[in-house]
């Protein structure tokens, strides 16, 4: 029991660590900014930041809500296809080694001129 | 230790076992052909439960996603493509091995003998499309 006691305590604070640690993640967007208006002939670079936390392995870019890739790099930028003249939404977000989106995430909406 | 991560490790190690038996168990059978009949009926039933294990590991992946985050993996098209291949292949797998458990007594060898090739076909297909599935979500 003595033993079992100290492995029991040392087993759910291994366990709990993560779950403190999984509010850490976040997402920057530097550009293009929130509102920005883009020019359909050029091609749209967006840079981004991310610290994906204890549930966070990678990122995936969502443009008016499809993903259009999947980026393995927590910091850099991306090329963009070309989008079409309108308003646009890009999003990333934060996915577990699941795939799944663990809620962390930004979005910035754009113009396409 | 984080329970999610050791509950895909412990998926992933059936999924994988399930991915070498559909595939090592149909190529064992066609490379030492022709097995005692007895012989190739008990890698059916392993080829059954890799195939099963299959099945059940991969509903595993999204079990724990949806345990953890109320949601499926968010994958697309190629990765959907991929998915659904899998799952063909899987419920192909599984019906021509209960054709075989059922049907075989009856079969020449040569009948027996296509239905390793395709199932190993299915299992080579299916580990295929699960490179692209990984890599494409």
């Amino acid at each position: 029991m003595r033993t079992l006691i100290p492995l029991a305590v040392s087993i759910a604070a291994c366990c709990y660590i993560p779950l403190a640690l999984a509010d850490d993640a976040s997402v920057t967007i530097s550009s293009p900014a929130d509102g920005a208006k883009l020019s359909w002939t050029e091609q749209t670079k967006i840079n981004y930041e991310v610290m994906p936390g204890s549930k966070g392995d990678h990122v995936h870019l969502y443009v008016d809500d499809k993903e259009t890739s999947v980026l393995r790099q927590l910091k850099g930028s991306h090329t963009l296809e070309t989008l079409k003249p309108g308003k646009h939404e890009i999003c990333i977000k934060i996915v577990s080694k699941g795939h799944t989106p663990i809620g962390v995430q930004q979005c910035v909406k754009v113009t396409v001129e | 230790m984080d329970l999610q991560n050791l509950g895909y490790a412990v998926t992933q190690v059936v999924h994988n076992f399930g991915a070498a038996t559909v595939v090592g168990g149909a190529a064992f059978m066609l490379l030492t052909a022709p097995q005692p009949a007895s012989m190739q009926r008990k890698f059916a039933w392993l080829t059954g439960f890799g195939w099963g294990a299959q099945v059940l590991s991969g509903m595993g992946f999204g079990a724990i996603s949806h345990y953890y985050y109320g949601k499926f993996p968010d994958i697309h098209d190629i990765a959907i493509a991929a998915l659904v291949i899998k799952v063909l292949c899987a419920m192909s797998g599984l019906a021509v091995i209960a054709l075989y458990l059922h049907y075989a007594d009856g079969w020449a060898e040569r009948q027996r003998h296509v239905a390793w090739q395709i199932l190993f076909a299915l299992g080579g297909t299916a580990l295929t499309a699960a490179a692209f599935l990984r890599w494409f979500s």
